[in-house]
């Protein structure tokens, strides 16, 4: 796989070497050296920032909400990179990442909170080692029964235990405050010095925009400047180490099991073993954003659970390009726009069709106006048939795997010549 | 409440997730992929019966307590469940090049726009029949059981469904031809069997059992566009205790998993704490230990 497409890509990989500044002396050049669906993703990262920043310039968006969305845009990522692990590397599908979410979340949750039932007002890094090292126990546990069968036993199970965790989760009381949820977690610098008190430090700003409102910056935008800070952490941190795991032998052995598992174990290699890796691996990755989440949030409750928060991150893995990190990212991006942007066309659009119609099209009106007016369902909807599209028109994804599998040093950066455009772009459609 | 009440109950409960879990197995059999669709398309079916009995009303007499509109509604149900997934084999799972994992996971996102169309139709509330409820029989009272003519024309009407697909399967021809196409497709087309006409026979089939499966269910509890998807973990659960792929085996698999998912409160009368809210937490846990000890289940041969 990797061997087709080096050749064509090496003097592409050569560009990349420039990277972000080679991007910024030129960055026509660097825009013309990308495919067109890189182009694509390019334009609508670009654009969606855009518009949150005009949103925050415009006064529309308070700043303090902002941070919040770019931190949710870090959990999404993290999200997707534990899934990515999981079904883009290895192949395992797993339908319960809200459930290892909601692990990392009420872990750290019911350790750090004061209104906890059980424990309560530990230092937040212990919250984040038991909320990892629970969704670790657990998906060992999962993993037991379903690694050595075909894929799809893991599925179905997966689907169970999302649905037995949430099910606990509601009903223990005493251990968790049930539908109530846990109020009261602290942020994740609480005990820390100077990051504790950071937000109460800073002074409250006050910036005149160019256009007519002015942003105040309280201690609230601080903490959710911290919060950003923290999730880039944590995305940096799992994407290089993911980036070195999938580069190495370790992560060849999980793409040939992914591509055939036969192939894999005829090769000697105990495939139940690395299976199972991965599985806890791409686990823990999700208990990290769930912790990241209820140091977010403050509050955590059964709601989080719920089966389209994983459907969510299967959308950004699948429409990223399964098994590709970049795409990852992408997809995080992607779902702040299915879910903000689905709230925020709700509150703009009128809730009545704007055109007054002929009596023979009040289908259409009504139509509008069911849509608009039930939003959780025009979501569902949304998910639902973007999962169909995907699989039916771009299995691979917008960005698939390609040159990210391939060594740096390994690409003979003054050989080949760049081919033309048309031959490359012919290329990325059969590899994956 | 006696443990011939919770056997009475089981029985109920096992001809809904019966009906279901044949249809989950021939869909699993046949199309080779696990459909997570298919708790939805029960939805499907009970919300066609519950407009079409909303259309047509009583229609006079009755038979076991339910009008003749009810049994009108539960064909109308069957057909509209069996034609939405025939649509839907031809518009998204034929034209898909996909192994049976990218078919599972297109499933999902079936199952999502199914569900999401009857919220945006019906809202998300609970709503039930138009059919006055009964009281229990009143001869099986001393025997601490209550049951009423309903629950009784839900467990006759599933008995005439499966004996009716017993009888299709073994004794006609469409049965042969499923049979060996469930075995061997490559075999069986070289045989002459058009098979993609019997994996069309099979959708009819296996989400027409669905439909009904969702008509009892809303019967005997209620209709809401999540029933179905609620319900699909103990189908799924089981399917893999009778065997995947086999549909002798979904039946003898829904019935026992029909039966202790109704008999979780006697945890609680003999002293272990667990309540009826985790009656599908057990069904989950009998699924995971048949994975562990047994992965071909009761019926099925070595799938693993």
């Amino acid at each position: 796989m990797t061997d087709d497409t080096s050749s064509t890509d090496s003097a592409n990989t050569a560009d990349r070497r420039g990277g972000i500044l080679g991007a910024l002396r030129n960055p026509g050049d660097y825009f013309g050296s990308l495919r067109r669906a890189e182009q694509g993703v390019l334009v609508f990262v670009v654009g969606l920032l855009a518009l949150l920043a005009y949103g925050v310039v415009s006064g529309g968006l308070g700043p303090a909400y902002f941070t919040y969305l770019v931190g949710l845009v870090g959990m999404y990522i993290l999200l997707t990179f534990g899934l990515n692990v999981q079904w883009g590397y290895t192949g395992l599908i797993n339908f319960s990442v809200a459930a290892f979410f909601g692990l990392g979340a009420y872990g750290t949750a019911l350790l750090t909170a004061d209104s906890s039932p059980i424990a309560g007002q530990f230092n937040p890094l212990v919250g984040l080692l038991v909320g990892l090292v629970l969704a670790a126990i657990v998906a060992v546990i999962i993993g037991i029964p379903t690694l050595r069968l075909r894929a799809d036993y893991l599925a179905i199970a997966s689907l169970g235990l999302a649905e037995v965790v949430r099910l606990i989760v509601l009903n223990e009381q005493d251990l968790t405050n049930g539908s109530a949820g846990v109020r009261a977690i602290p942020g994740f610098f609480e005990g820390w010095p100077l990051l504790e008190t950071f937000p109460q430090t800073m002074p409250g700003l006050e910036i005149d925009t160019i256009l007519w409102e002015t942003v105040v910056l309280q201690s609230s935008f601080w903490q959710g400047l911290l919060n950003v800070a923290l999730v880039t952490v944590f995305v940096a941190v799992t994407f290089l180490v993911l980036r070195r795991a999938h580069q190495s032998p370790w992560g060849r052995v999980l793409r040939t099991i992914r591509s055939d598992e036969d192939l894999a174990e005829a090769l000697g290699k105990d495939t139940y073993a690395f299976k199972m890796q991965a599985f806890v691996l791409g686990s823990i990755i999700m208990a990290l954003a769930g912790v990241f989440y209820a140091h977010l949030n403050l509050y955590v409750s059964p709601g989080d659970f719920e089966p389209i928060n994983t459907f969510y991150i299967w959308i950004a893995v699948i429409l990223g390009g399964s098994g590709s990190n970049r795409g990852a990212m992408l997809g995080g991006f992607v779902v702040i726009a299915i879910r903000e942007g689905t709230r925020f066309l709700g509150d703009i659009l009128p809730a009545t069709f704007p055109i007054g119609l002929p009596d023979m099209l009040s289908i259409v009106e009504t139509t509008y106006a069911t849509i608009i007016g039930n939003f959780a369902s025009t979501r569902l909807l949304a998910v639902g048939v973007i999962i169909i599209l995907v699989m039916r028109f771009r299995p691979e994804g917008v960005l698939p795997p390609q040159h990210e599998l391939i060594w740096p040093g390994t690409v003979d950066s003054s050989g080949t010549e760049r081919p033309e455009r048309g031959v490359r772009d012919a290329k990325t459609g059969d590899s994956q | 409440m006696s443990v011939l009440e919770y056997v009475a109950n089981g029985l109920v409960f096992s001809s809904i997730i019966v009906l279901a879990s044949i249809g989950l197995s021939l869909v699993y059999s046949i199309a080779d992929f696990a459909n997570f669709a298919h708790g939805d398309t029960m939805t499907v079916g009970a919300y066609a019966s519950l407009v079409t009995f909303g259309v047509v009303g009583g229609l006079g007499g009755s038979i076991l307590g339910l009008p003749y509109g009810f049994f009108v509604a539960l064909v109308a149900g069957i057909a509209v469940a069996a034609l939405v997934a025939v649509i839907t084999h031809r518009v998204i799972y034929e034209p898909l090049d996909a192994s049976s994992i990218g078919l599972l996971i297109t499933s999902i996102g079936v199952a999502f726009v199914y569900r999401s169309v009857l919220r945006l139709g019906f809202g998300s509330d609970f709503t039930e029949f138009d059919i006055t409820l009964l009281r229990p029989i009143e001869w099986l009272i001393p025997y601490g059981i209550r049951m009423t003519r309903h629950d009784v024309a839900i467990v006759v009407s599933a008995a005439i469904l499966v004996t009716a697909l017993h009888l299709v399967l073994q004794y006609t021809d469409l049965g042969r031809k499923m049979r060996a196409t469930a075995d061997n497709p490559s075999l069986a087309r070289v045989s002459g069997i058009r098979t993609a006409r019997v994996k069309l026979w099979m959708w009819v089939i296996g989400a027409g059992l669905a439909g009904a499966g969702g008509v009892f269910l809303g019967l005997y509890a209620q209709i809401s566009p999540r029933m179905g998807f609620n319900i699909l973990l103990v189908v799924f659960a089981a399917v893999i205790l009778g065997g995947i792929g086999s549909v002798y085996g979904a039946m003898l698999g829904g019935f026992l998993i029909g039966m202790i998912n109704q008999l979780t409160p006697l945890l609680t009368d003999i002293g272990i704490p667990i309540g009826i809210e985790y009656a599908n937490a057990i069904a989950f846990v009998i699924m995971v230990a048949v994975l562990l000890v047994r992965p071909s289940g009761i019926a099925g041969e070595g799938t693993t």
